[in-house]
């Protein structure tokens, strides 16, 4: 039975009408009188100096307005990471040296999108090509070159998280295993390529329509990168096509348009083809893992070490939290007596690597969940027992690291088990495969170094009742506007209907570290809940003020009728009584205030979501090809509140964690990507995903609006491993590097038939051996 | 970006012809254009005149009488995929339709152009190739008929002369006990072959194989016709250690190469598999028959 | 290069156009014609944000010469509606949140409406197969198909 009456109800997403008749305007779509359309000439080299642009041809080009290079800039090394200056390391026109293939050197603006093209090529640029080097393992090596100044080794970022006395942990397990793991990055593939529209205006003011997760993000760099005060930059985002985790951080559209407009004081549009989206935007951070667990006979585990080397590519990005995530959520969901991670983020020149969903988690648990899966085989242990034993429970505190608040994932368990029970025995090449994992409801910590409350929100009442709700949290499809406004009418006892949402303008909303690491729903929620009931109490205070109900009462609102709980016949029409209060208050609308940032809630998170997937995968033994051909998820995401968001969330977040399991494969020779577009690159379409029904756990967490979770990149994380245990179960070889595909599950075969091969002519040789004694 | 051309249109197949004829050297057709606008869009294909067939409907048609199906040029494949007939006569063809690119696609592309462009990873031409087609070339001077095993001369190379244009594309009728298979192997559905395997299989009375036709795609520069394979099958019977050796036998035959999406030892592995499978379909249908 | 006069009926409205004939149909409907619902998202013909309707067919009109399209009937996503009433599809999007951030829809629209016109009741399988030319990155596909069966089941009735 559902207490709420908005909260977890079929509601239409409101930007739905926009969105299906063609209505929404992307970046990709703004026009702009006197607009002019811009391009990137880009680096042919992984790792040069620049030696001298010459623009002159370019400019001659008749329709050519102007060029810029990274000496038209301020040339600040710039990151997301602002609180850590030496982490700040990317001009993104750089001035002396290039770092990977697809780096803008300069940009053009011109009256056509062709000329601005045909520009390019006039544009001449004297590299002196220096020695790359693309693998981390090889950057580390002492004669690598090196790519940014003081970063010995090439050594960007380390994390270390460590709980427990580990080696008297690994010394108390009964059994040992290590493992090596390779994860391949990931491209964030959004429909919507890297879009920006600037215009610089000569009263100083910069306005961006920019396809991005972080409007506020984008006015406090570029602030910081053009010289201009964040109150003159306006950004502009109000329909997204997609950003999973790609777009937070300055990228060439936002920084070369807003160059060239500054310079033309025209306004100057980039739009990137897909070629350029896959070449030059960064990626999900690949990773080589070095795993070493040991656990009791009897399947409990004592210790975990990890080492980790990430791909860190030529900038630090979103790197550094990708680092220590991938380390916290390795240990995740299971309680450890020791725990040692060591994780080393390593420059190379090949595209950097940062955010995408799942951040860093995708990762990890394909090596833990998949190792984990192996360990349980090896001692002949129930695998789903055996993580249950270990599993994380409300109230668990992960040392020095995090209170879980509250947990579900022991629901998880049952509900997986009877599912597969009930499957029964399989057909031959086909099994099915388990991965638990977890994910944060946003970070606490303030990396950007904002002075701003995390989220706020600002809940307006007009006086025919409906609400104006301004927040900062960035819809990209995620449906965050629904989410929030659903928050809001349950709180104030409204419609959906009856709220409009204004987010995506720094103009006119509150400032919002915006759509990242799952934060939203809990952070921007709790702002908006705040501010609902700051409103709502205004409210009540005229009604007991009108009622002059007994003080023993207390008053709510809901379905637009402000009443006595004790008594809800006796109550007021909500509408009416906001008329009266704003008389009341001098015509003054009723405003409420909200806001949230997390105060001590460890070093992560305020709050987990769990689950446990099954996936079952069909495996031609012959090609090695993979289809998967079903799938179960038990959920632990607290209060589900947004019904229809959340079911495609959670399919739409299987499609990409699916995608990174078995197809995605990103090729890079000497630093170049060798399948820059969609025939190469393998995204899931509609014929290869199966069904993925979701089974909800009830859980309420205590931080989170109405005890809302995360439900945005959770499941992004299990996917991968899950596909791994069940080609494991049916085809007894370990993939230890993924996506998986189907050559190496051929050679996998192989190698496993050579080995039991050699087994064989080995036993025979010694049985004759000793035959013959 | 596409560079700047001329834009030709003709009303009729004569007046296309005489186009080419004039301008041979420094012309390119358009049918459909789904293949050729990525390569001119990429700045690849550069033309000065650009001679539009789509709209010429007198070659837009599908045929069938005693001398076998008759697919005029601009024939969508669409139009292929949702011919009763062809499904009748032959169902390969509707199989192999349905897995080409998207609907989208199918809808405006046709025949002729997916078989002028020459790509060795298409599907059409090994399955035609093992059909027995063969295709009609115009040119003003008068017009030829190719078989297409002899069509393709190199990578994206066909044997047209630069004034000919394909109008046709004639399919004998498929002989008593016969059956065609293709298979391709690809991580989704539609995308194009890693490799691909057509088998067309006859055979008599007895079971054993009276003629065998497999065609390689995306195993050489051209479509290959695995002849040492199709050796290995004639006068047998069927037999799983028989297919073996005809995939052994097929894997010879291709000169496939590495790429980023399988190696060539794994593409001659995938023949070898592809063979044996499509070899056993064809053949079990083609008793069956 | 020589322009030349294009005449096409966009969503039952007739256009005269001077265009340059390698003019591609998407930037004909985009940037001529000003309707910016159909999308562009790739160079190689593989994302379907592009596809519009030609007559009753489902094309990608970044991959049809503009001129091609002389004479003919296309529909696009802002052609679905009348006076204000969303079509069947539309509506059932709306319901089956078949759609997040947004950016395939149109393409997705135009897929879904083609297929119903040749196919009024297809089989989950047929309505996976007709979308199979168009990406998403968003939903996992699912909720569109969804959509699409209850159409198929009769639970929408055009106004």
């Amino acid at each position: 039975m559902n207490k709420y009456t908005v909260i977890n109800t079929h509601v239409h997403n409101v930007d739905g009408v926009a969105k299906v008749t063609g209505r929404a305007i992307y970046t990709f779509d703004v026009k702009l009188p006197g607009m002019l359309f811009g391009k990137i000439l880009r680096s042919p080299h992984p790792h040069a100096k620049i030696l001298n642009i010459d623009t002159s041809k370019a400019l001659e080009l008749p329709g050519v307005i102007g060029v810029v290079t990274g000496k038209d800039t301020l040339g600040v090394k710039q990151g997301i990471w602002r609180r850590y200056q030496d982490l700040c390391d990317e001009q993104i026109l750089p001035v002396d040296k290039v770092r990977y293939i697809g780096e803008p050197v300069a940009a053009v603006a011109a009256l056509t999108e062709e000329i601005a093209e045909q520009a390019l090529d006039l544009i001449d640029v004297q590299y002196e090509v220096l020695p790359a080097v693309y693998d981390p393992m090889d950057a580390i090596k002492k004669e690598a070159p090196e790519i940014h100044q003081g970063f010995e080794r090439n050594i960007n970022v380390t994390r270390h998280i460590e709980w427990g006395d580990v080696e008297e942990a690994f010394d108390e397990a009964e059994y040992i295993r290590e493992d090596w793991f390779k994860c391949g990055g990931q491209a964030h593939m959004c429909m919507e390529t890297r879009a920006a529209v600037s215009s610089y205006t000569p009263d100083g003011k910069l306005t961006v329509y920019h396809s991005t997760q972080a409007p506020y993000y984008m006015q406090g760099l570029l602030a910081g990168v053009l010289g201009l005060k964040e109150g003159n930059i306006r950004v502009i985002s109000h329909y997204v096509g997609g950003g999973f985790g790609g777009k937070f951080e300055l990228d060439g559209a936002i920084f070369c348009s807003a160059v060239l407009s500054m310079k033309l004081f025209r306004p100057v549009k980039i739009v990137f083809t897909r070629e350029e989206d896959f070449n030059a935007t960064k990626r999900r951070t690949p990773m080589f893992y070095y795993v070493r667990t040991g656990v009791k006979k009897d399947g409990t585990f004592c210790a975990r070490e990890a080492k980790v080397f990430t791909n860190g590519g030529a900038y630090t990005g979103m790197g550094a939290t990708a680092l220590y995530l991938t380390g916290f959520f390795h240990s995740f969901p299971y309680r450890w007596k020791g725990y040692r991670y060591d994780g080393y983020r390593v420059y190379t020149n090949t595209l950097p690597s940062t955010s995408m969903r799942g951040f860093g988690a995708p990762q990890a648990m394909f090596c833990s969940e998949q190792q984990i899966e192996w360990i349980a085989a090896d001692l002949g242990l129930d695998s789903l027992e055996m993580r249950r034993k270990n599993a994380h429970y409300t109230g668990y505190e992960v040392p020095d690291q995090a209170t879980i608040g509250s947990c579900g994932i022991n629901q998880c368990f049952d509900t997986i088990k009877d599912w597969t029970e009930k499957k029964g025995k399989l057909p031959e090449n086909r099994a099915i495969g388990f991965s638990a994992a977890g994910f944060m409801s946003g970070g606490i910590f303030n990396w950007f170094d904002t002075p701003y409350s995390f989220s706020s929100a600002v809940v307006t009442i007009n006086n025919d009742g409906t609400v104006e709700l301004h927040v900062g949290a960035q819809d990209i499809g995620q449906g965050s506007n629904t989410t929030l406004a659903i928050i809001c009418a349950e709180t104030l006892g409204i419609k959906v209907e009856d709220i409009k949402v204004h987010s995506g303008d720094t103009d006119h909303c509150p400032a919002d570290l915006g759509a990242w690491g799952s934060r939203q729903t809990l952070m921007a929620g709790n702002a908006v809940k705040m501010a609902a009931e700051d409103a709502k109490k205004q409210l009540l205070e005229f009604a007991y003020a009108q009622s002059g109900f007994n003080i023993v009462y207390d008053l709510d609102i809901k379905k637009g009728w402000v009443h006595a709980i004790a008594r809800p016949e006796r109550g007021y029409d909500y509408a009416e009584l906001v008329k009266k209060a704003i008389r009341a208050k001098d015509g003054q609308r009723i405003v409420g205030r909200g806001y949230y940032t997390p105060h001590r809630k460890g070093m992560i998170s305020p709050a987990y979501s769990y689950m446990l997937q099954a996936v079952e995968v069909e495996v031609d033994r012959e090609t090695g090809k993979i289809k998967i051909v079903d799938s179960l998820t038990a959920h632990d995401c607290g209060q589900p509140i947004n019904h229809l968001g959340l079911i495609g969330q959670l399919e739409g977040a299987f499609s990409m964690a699916a995608g990174y399991g078995y197809l995605e494969y990103m090729p890079y020779e000497d630093g170049k990507l060798m399948n820059p577009n969609l025939v190469d690159y393998k995204v899931i379409r509609s014929t290869e995903m199966p069904d993925v029904p979701v089974a909800e756990i009830d859980t309420y967490e205590q931080e989170g609006p109405y005890g809302a979770k995360e439900a945005g990149e959770g499941l992004t994380n299990p996917t991968a491993a899950a596909i791994g245990n069940a080609i494991f179960h049916a085809l007894g070889v370990q993939m230890k590097e993924c996506p998986i595909r189907p050559e190496m599950i051929v050679n996998a075969l192989k190698e496993k038939e050579t080995k039991v091969r050699n087994k064989e002519v080995a036993h025979e040789r010694a049985s004759k051996v000793s035959r013959m004694r | 970006m596409i560079h700047d051309f001329t834009y030709l249109k003709p009303g009729t197949l004569q007046e296309a012809l005489s186009m080419l004829s004039e301008h041979k050297d420094e012309c390119k057709i358009i049918c459909g254009g789904q293949s050729l606008l990525i390569v001119m869009r990429q700045g690849l294909l550069v033309t000065d005149y650009l001679i539009d067939i789509k709209g010429l409907k007198e070659l837009s048609y599908i045929a069938y009488d005693e001398e076998g199906l008759k697919i005029g040029a601009t024939t969508t494949h669409r139009a292929i995929e949702t011919s009763e007939m062809i499904k009748q006569k032959y169902p390969v063809l509707v199989t192999v339709e349905k897995r080409l690119a998207s609907i989208q696609v199918r809808n405006w592309g046709t025949i002729a152009g997916n078989l002028a462009h020459g790509d060795s990873s298409g599907d059409l031409a090994p399955t035609l190739i093992a059909l027995n087609a063969r295709i009609k070339l115009a040119s003003s001077s008068g017009s030829r008929i190719v078989p297409l095993e002899e069509f393709y001369t190199g990578l994206f190379e066909t044997a047209m002369e630069k004034d000919e244009l394909v109008v046709e594309v004639q399919i004998p009728p498929v002989r008593p006990k016969t059956a065609v298979a293709y298979k391709k192997f690809n991580l989704i559905e539609n995308d194009q072959a890693i490799v691909g395997v057509a088998a067309a299989v006859t055979v008599e009375n007895g079971g054993a194989c009276k003629e065998a036709r497999l065609v390689l795609s995306n195993a050489g520069v051209t479509p290959i016709r695995a002849k040492s394979a199709e050796m290995v099958l004639i006068g047998k019977k069927l037999a799983g250690a028989l297919l073996v050796k005809a995939g052994e036998a097929a894997c010879g035959d291709a000169d496939p190469v590495s790429d980023i999406h399988a190696s060539e030892e794994y593409r001659r592995h995938l023949i070898k598999v592809l063979t044996e499978r499509m070899l056993k379909q064809a053949w079990g249908q083609a008793a069956h028959s | 290069m020589e322009k030349q006069l294009l005449t096409l009926t966009v969503n039952d409205q007739k256009y005269e156009l001077y265009i340059s004939p390698k003019t591609l149909l998407v930037e004909v409907i985009r940037d001529h014609i000003g309707l910016t619902g159909t999308k562009r998202g790739c160079e190689t013909v593989s994302c379907g944000v592009c596809t519009v309707m030609i007559d009753d067919m489902a094309v990608k009109s970044c991959s049809i010469l503009a001129v091609q399209a002389e004479g003919r009937h296309i529909t696009t996503v802002e052609g679905l509606e009348k006076n204000g009433k969303l079509a069947p599809i539309q509506k059932a999007f709306l319901d089956h949140g078949s759609y997040q951030c947004g950016f395939c829809t149109a393409g997705m629209l135009m897929s879904c409406a083609a297929l119903l016109r040749e196919n009024p009741s297809p089989t989950k399988t047929e309505i996976k197969e007709g979308i199979e030319g168009n990406i998403c990155r968003c939903t996992g596909y699912n909720s569109i198909v969804r959509a699409v069966e209850a159409l198929a089941k009769g639970n929408y009735k055009e106004e």
